[in-house]
Order: structure tokens, then sequence, then C-alpha cells
């Protein structure tokens, strides 16, 4: 991928193929920036990704600490439900859930990419549900004693003590939203208004065969992913095993 | 209310409201879709069992059905079987554990659009570098993604499923297999046991849930894959049955066509589809899965 990515047209198809291109053409990734707006794009992505991952954290983490610290009678109602939206394919409720954002106006803006995100999903809240789990009451009836309401012991105590967990989710929340094909594909038509993912895809219909530019637009969408896995990747291996995934 | 109670709702309140508004209400509402005609313009009109009756002479949505079990029946164990291999070799002391478990998960973290495109370009069936390689060994090209035969492309995207797969398998596994009690495998060797019985009986049975979990969410997945589909083959509207997923269908119909009513039946045929999948395979959990 990153070899075809610097070559020049006419080496792209030529066999046996060319490890190590020559000439590097580096103009192919300023072209891609010239033939579509992919500064636009990566502005969009990052927007939705950092709201996203902001989002999931935040109301993660209160959700499952409500869930884990009180009883109350319909919990069990949302136990129950957390788990079935995570059976329920995503085709049954996407008709419906296009709807509800277009009869909002809210087609081609940020919102139905992000708002849903700031409710709390299934599995970030069934991670830090396990975790918060497992933490002592003593520490909890401690917090009180110091004079901690419930509030303050979430944000002051908790969410700190989560650190490893909400890493771990953070970054499968970044990864997500990154490569979110379908969302963006179904809420956002505008150009303005585009995913990195979802300029890639149209921008192969419109540059056809000419692989090398594809090539290197492809590299530029997966460059950020990769980074900041090989940064967070000890968190991420580590963050699973620690959760009570293991079963 | 009892103060607990108060802020317990309180808290999930976002949750709660999450549920109703994006899963409860949409599940429903599609359900009744699936009587009606709808373009999404107008109210929708009542036609009773017509969407249904439709669908199952819809010769379309069998080929998308037959398609997406093949897909499955080769994705889900072929995944499954080899993320268990790998988590098993990464768990033993190899160098280098850490550079195989990065190149594993990579294609994990690489969105759908670039390594679909990689994909495509490597399988095409003139300037791939997969056909090359077979030329080399003197062997026929083989046409990967637009073969006459119907199963061929569908295998190609399944294995190209598993290779972006497999590395989040593995992980899962691998945390699992971390898990077993070092000094299981010290009283086996003691016992004299070979490799192949102490994986067998010892490191198989204790992690038979995880992998149990692993099949199911890999199953669940394998029938929702749109992804893959959208970057391997043509744009969703001139897919040709051969190739077409209940996916790209129900895309099709509700976004490019706008018909809702019959894009909400097909829905819900594979979500029945699906539960069944997984109904079927809790069967046959207790023949298998061990639990403490």
């Amino acid at each position: 991928m990153l070899s075809t990515s610097l070559k020049a047209g006419m080496n792209v198809s030529k066999l046996p193929p060319q490890w190590i291109p020559s000439p590097v053409v580096w103009s192919n990734y300023a072209d891609v920036w010239v033939k579509v707006d992919f500064a636009r794009y990566t502005f969009n992505s990052f927007v939705i990704v950092i709201a996203d991952v902001i989002g999931t954290l935040l109301s993660c983490s209160m959700v499952a600490f409500g869930m884990a610290m009180f009883t109350f009678r319909l919990k069990k109602v949302l136990y129950l439900g957390m788990l079935a939206t995570l059976m329920l394919p995503f085709q049954v409720t996407m008709i419906p859930g296009y709807f509800i954002w277009k009869s909002f106006g809210a087609l081609d803006t940020y919102y139905p990419l992000i708002v849903p995100t700031f409710l709390g999903g299934s599995f970030g809240i069934f991670l830090l549900h396990q975790f918060y789990k497992s933490t002592t009451k003593e520490l909890y009836e401690a917090s009180k004693i110091d004079g901690c309401g419930p509030w303050t012991a979430l944000w002051r105590i908790y969410f700190p003590l989560s650190r490893a967990v909400l890493s771990a989710l953070a970054v499968f929340t970044f990864m997500g939203a990154w490569s979110n094909t379908i969302g963006p594909l179904l809420y956002l038509h505008d150009k303005e208004m585009f995913t990195l993912p979802l300029g890639l895809l149209f921008l192969r219909s419109d540059v056809g065969l000419e692989q090398q530019i594809l090539m290197a637009a492809a590299v530029i969408v997966t460059l950020p992913v990769v980074v900041v896995f090989l940064f967070a990747q000890k968190q991420f291996v580590e963050g699973i095993a620690s959760t009570g995934l293991k079963g | 209310m009892r103060n607990e109670a108060r802020w317990g709702y309180l808290l999930t309140l976002p949750f709660s409201l999450n549920l109703l508004v994006f899963f409860a209400f949409p599940f429903f509402f599609s359900l009744y879709l699936t009587f009606t005609q709808w373009d999404m313009f107008n109210a929708p009109d009542w036609i009773g069992g017509r969407n249904w009756s439709r669908l199952i002479q819809d010769a379309s949505f069998w080929y998308s059905l037959r398609n997406i079990l093949l897909f499955a029946a080769i994705f889900v164990p072929l995944q499954t079987i080899l993320a268990l291999v790998l988590a098993y070799f990464l768990n033993q002391s190899i160098r280098g554990k850490s550079f195989y478990r990065m190149l594993y998960f990579l294609p994990v973290v690489t969105p759908w659009l670039a390594g679909g495109t990689m994909w495509g370009w490597l399988l095409n069936k003139t300037y791939g570098m997969v056909n090359y390689m077979l030329t080399s060994l003197s062997l026929p090209p083989v046409d990967w993604l637009d073969s006459k035969q119907w199963w061929l492309p569908i295998t190609s995207v399944a294995l190209v499923n598993v290779w972006k797969g497999v590395g989040s398998s593995m992980v899962i596994l691998l945390a699992a297999i971390q898990g077993v009690p070092k000094d299981l495998y010290e009283a086996a060797s003691l016992e004299g046991a070979n490799r192949w019985s102490v994986f067998w009986r010892i490191v198989f049975p204790l992690v038979s849930p995880m992998i149990f979990l692993v099949l199911v969410l890999s199953t669940i997945s394998a029938f929702q894959a749109f992804d893959v589909f959208l970057v391997m083959f043509d744009s969703p509207n001139v897919v040709p049955d051969s190739k077409v997923t209940p996916n790209i269908l129900i895309y099709k119909d509700a976004f490019l066509t706008t018909k809702m009513g019959y894009a909400s039946a097909m829905s819900w045929a594979l979500f029945i589809v699906i539960l069944a999948v997984t109904l079927v395979q809790k069967r046959f959990e207790k023949r298998w899965v061990h639990y403490e």
C-alpha cells in the first residue's frame, strides 16, 4: 500500500511489482489534497471522533457508576436492555434512526454521529460496570465519611481510578468512530460534511484506475489509527485483559 | 423515593433515554413498518403482509441469504480456530512476541475503506499481486472477485474478513489463556503430558467459555457485515445477485429507492436468522463449553 502510493502512474500495474518505487512520486500525496477536499474531511473526522471519545467516556462512567453502586427497581431492565442492544442488528434500527434525525432536521450535521455517544454505549457501560463492581464497598463508604456526595465521589475518586479501563475504551471509541462508514454514509450527503472514509469511498469512483492516488489516500486514512494504536497498544491489550472480559 | 434509588435513576438517565429513543422506539417502529409501504415523505401506508409475501418470492433475497450463510460458514470457524491457534502460540515465550501481536492487530485498526481498497488491488485479476504469484508458480490466474462461480467471490471476501478480524478475537482469547493458572501446566508436565494433551485437556476446557463468546460475537458480526461488501464489490446499486448480501439489499431498498417498508421486512428477516443461528449455537453450548 505504502509502496504503491509513491509510484508513478505507469509503474503501478507493472509485473513483477516494484517493491521500491522508482521514481518516488511524493506528489501523489499532494494530488489527493488537490483532487478532493481531504483537509476538510480530516477536520470533520477529527471533530466527530474527539466528541465521540469525550461523550463516551463521560456518559459511560456516569451510567456504569449508577448501575454498579445503587439499587433501584428498573436496574434489571436497564441491564437486560444493555445486553439486548449488543444483539440487535444495526439494520433493524437503521431506518427509524434515520427518520428520527431527518425529522429533527439534523441530516448533514454532526449531531447524529455525536449525540448518541453522549447517552452511553452498551459496550463501554459493560466494561466500566464490571470494573466498578470489582472495587470495594469500603472505598465508597470511606468517601461518604469524608463528606463526598455520590456526584463528587464519581468524578473525584472513581473516574480517575478507572484510568486504565477508560484509556482502553477511548482507544476503542477512537478506532470505531474513525473507521465508521455506514453512519456517515447515511447521515452526511453534503460533501462539505464528509468524513475521511466517506471521502475515500467517493474518491474510488472518481479516480477510477489511478491506484497510486487511491493508495496515498488510503495511507492518509490509516495513519492516525495506526499512530494511536502504537501509542496505546499496551493499554489496549491489558485493558481487555483486566476488565472481567476474561469470563 | 429513597435517596439511593434517586441517584440510581439520575445517573443512568442518559442511557435510559438512549434505550427508549434509539432502540425501543426504532425496534417497534421498524416492526410496524414491515407491514407498510413508506417512502419517508408521506405517512406510512398499511399493506398487511404484502412485504412479507413478496420477500418469500424475492429471488435476490434468497441469493443474499445463501451468500451470507456461506460467508458466515467460512468466516466464523476459520477466524475462531486461527485466533485460538495464534493466541496459544503467542502465549508461549517466543521472541518478538509484541511484534507479532501488533502484526495481527494492525488489520483490526485499519479502516475497511483502506484495507478493502488494498485487497481489491491485490486480488485484481489482471494486475493483482496474488495472481502474479500464482502465474509465477505456473498456476492459472483466478478471477477472485468477479468469477462466474458465485461461491468464489464470497469466499475471497470471507478470507479478507478473517484477515481483518482475527486480531480482535485473538486478543480476547489471549487474555483468557493468560488466565489459566500456571500450576496446572506444571502439574501436567509432572504427569508427563505432551503439548497436545495439555492443550486439549487443560487449556481448551478452561478457555471454552471465551471461545464460545468469540464464536457468538463473530457470528453476529458476520451476518451484519456491510463495509467489507461495500468496498470489495461495486457500488450497492449495481451488485449482481450472485454477490448480493442482505445488508446491501436493505441499504439499497431503503436509501437508494426509498422502499422503507420492504427494507424493514428484510432487516427483520435478517434479525430472525441471526437469532435462530445464535439459539442453535446456545443449544450446542452444553456439549463442549465447560464452566467451573
